[in-house]
């Protein structure tokens, strides 16, 4: 039995890749995507997802629109990283599927209270939509076999501010929110995912396969490739998305420690710094699983041969 | 002129259950719904006491929709030392026979608001999370709201649950940031006035001239709270949110100033502040309109009279 999932994003150039992944991955049933703020406005990153979706041919994933803000900080896009598009010089059709009229966080709650224990949440964006649902219901905390997060970053540098992480910085409250609602979580923060840089090298391997697909992620990735390399002097770009997402089928790629992690929303310089106490100074229960190594080349080369299989199957499609 | 068409959003709760009385007794209003949050009382007894005091007014034809059970960061924080352990005194209202709605009071806000754009008022009187909820969920909702009318923040005055903080701010005061600034026309109802509109015991005395289930109410709901006032040095308990619907019934009695107002949301000493930037030292904008000062005798008199009016119409 595939595991059950559900998805909640702001493609994004690597969110876009994570959804590729999920539909590439036999192991996972994608069963709805969510959609939020981040990386680029509400409406964009739902016109993303849709065009992700028919890229792939999946257009019978449901897709919901969520919330167009954080909760308490103004909004913070991030078209330095992902574009004006969101999706780096890649250049989707207008999608001409639909999202579903449920809102965001409402579909997120019946999918979740519809299969109680059944359902894995895959959070890679900004934490409002589903901070959102578990203060609207509160029972979805004991329905969600599994949260998993791209976000934070412990013992590493961020990428937003020196100390704070995008998706966590942009809704610091939303993070304390699910941080502490007692949903079993794993966090996978920049500390595993900054080690996991896709090489020009591994999108020209892809573009071997004649497919839309290769096509898409070079043309998207050039972008963000350009982005590491100017402001953070990285050759490649790193996919933090698609590691959590590989992570709710392939653990074993990470190494994990339970920790009481919280996030700072006090307003100072360390606002959205993720944390997680290791020397229990606190005495606070852990919270949740923290993934802090990884065997890098091995997620890069398994996220390769899943698109590869992808390009070959939309390839024979279309 | 037609009744002004409210929503209560409210936590009962002591001086919340009178607010409902006052509007069911006041014909410049017409109440069209309560949408209930956890606050004074967890959000289990906040909804039963709303369905239990309509039930008292014989006003149970009022939907009643329950929202939120948690702060929206902040931990739960409710205040059975005010309002006593049911929320509202020592009053023992029979469990009611009415239920609340099929729908969660953010949905019930949004379906309103949305249906009727620049209708309805909200007269949010508890902690601001089901508002904060609503105005994050659907962006269309803080356009189509006509205006609040907020129970909340001490401006001039002294905190009644810190020394700075007022109670339904301190709750959640990353829910009232959202609402503070959300663009909607607002009026809010500080400490600064509350604290002038003190019923007493004679006036409780007066209202039990009239035999009536809600002159027996009242004195049973506040003697919790007379208490508790005068352990602060009140010599009489404060009318907070009933004062809410002095915007509406006796305008004339509040002296409404327009003011850059925000709250401190980080967790120091002030959290849960609610200030006014009086002397505009930051250049923003005014987002809202404060009633710094009030007739406070006149409007308790006013309150009085309607609990009588609505005393001799419902006997028995």
């Amino acid at each position: 039995m595939p595991k059950r999932i559900l998805l909640d994003t702001d493609p994004g150039i690597d969110d876009s890749l994570a959804i590729l992944l999920a539909l590439a991955s036999p192991e996972l049933s994608l069963e709805g995507i969510s959609v939020v703020h981040g990386n680029c406005s509400l409406e964009q990153a739902t016109i993303n997802g849709l065009s992700v979706l028919e890229l792939a041919h999946a257009e019978h994933i449901p897709l919901a629109v969520g919330c167009e803000l954080p909760l308490v900080q103004p909004s913070l896009l991030a078209p330095e990283t992902h574009g004006n598009t969101g999706l780096g010089y890649a250049n989707l059709p207008e999608p001409r599927i639909k999202p579903v009229s449920q809102h965001g966080s409402d579909f997120l709650i019946e999918k979740i209270l519809s299969s109680p224990g059944e359902m894995t949440l895959v959070a890679v964006g900004p934490l409002t939509n589903v901070a959102l649902a578990i203060r609207k219901e509160p029972r979805i905390v004991g329905a969600l076999n599994e949260l998993v997060i791209m976000g934070g970053a412990i013992r590493h540098e961020g990428n937003t501010t020196p100390l704070a992480e995008f998706n966590t910085f942009v809704d610091p409250h939303a993070a304390h929110i699910v941080y502490h609602a007692g949903i079993p979580t794993t966090l996978v923060p920049l500390d595993v995912s900054y080690q996991c840089v896709l090489l020009a090298s591994d999108v020209e391997r892809l573009l071997k396969i004649e497919s839309p697909i290769p096509q898409f992620i070079k043309a998207a990735t050039d972008f963000y490739m350009e982005y590491h390399d100017s402001y953070q002097g990285i050759k490649g770009c790193v996919i933090n998305d698609p590691l959590a997402l590989a992570l709710t089928f392939a653990p074993e790629l990470c190494e994990y420690q339970s920790l009481p992690v919280d996030v700072d929303i006090s307003g100072g310089v360390s606002t959205g710094k993720t944390f997680a106490d290791f020397y229990n100074y606190e005495k606070k229960p852990a919270n949740m699983k923290v993934a802090l190594g990884v065997r890098p080349r091995d997620f890069i080369e398994l996220f390769l041969k899943r698109m590869e299989k992808l390009s070959l199957t939309a390839f024979k499609l279309s | 002129m037609n009744p002004k068409r409210i929503i209560i959003d409210t936590d009962p709760g002591v001086d919340d259950a009178f607010a409902f009385l006052l509007a069911l007794a006041s014909p410049e209003v017409q109440l069209e719904a309560l949408t209930t949050t956890q606050g004074n009382v967890s959000l289990e007894k906040a909804t039963r006491n709303a369905l239990s005091v309509l039930e008292l007014a014989r006003a149970n034809h009022i939907p009643v929709a329950a929202g939120s059970v948690v702060p929206l960061v902040q931990p739960l924080y409710t205040s059975a030392d005010v309002h006593g352990a049911s929320g509202i005194g020592n009053s023992n209202l029979p469990e009611p026979t009415t239920k609340p709605l099929g729908v969660h009071a953010v949905d019930y806000l949004i379906e309103r608001v949305l249906a009727e754009p620049g209708e309805l008022s909200i007269f949010p009187i508890g902690p601001l999370t089901n508002i904060a909820m609503a105005i994050r969920k659907e962006p269309k909702f803080a356009k189509a709201v006509k205006e609040l009318v907020i129970m909340g923040g001490a401006i001039n005055e002294n905190g009644n649950v810190t020394p700075l903080a007022e109670f339904n701010i301190f709750v959640d005061p990353h829910a009232a940031h959202i609402v503070f600034h959300a663009g909607i026309p607002i009026t809010l109802i500080p400490l600064d006035a509350t604290h002038k509109c003190l019923l007493k015991p004679e006036h409780v005395d007066r209202l039990m001239k009239i035999d009536s289930p809600i002159s027996r109410f009242i004195q049973e709901a506040v003697e919790v709270y007379f208490k508790f006032s005068y352990e602060r040095g009140f010599t009489g308990c404060a009318l907070h949110d009933p004062l809410t619907l002095a915007t509406v019934i006796a305008p004339g009695l509040l002296t409404l100033k327009e003011y850059y107002v925000d709250v401190d949301h980080s967790p120091g000493v002030a959290m849960g502040k609610t200030f006014a930037d009086i002397f505009n030292v930051t250049k923003k904008p005014a987002n809202m309109k404060v009633a710094m000062e009030v007739r406070g005798d006149d409007f308790i008199e006013l309150f009085v009279q309607r609990m009588e009016t609505l005393a001799r119409r419902i006997t028995g």
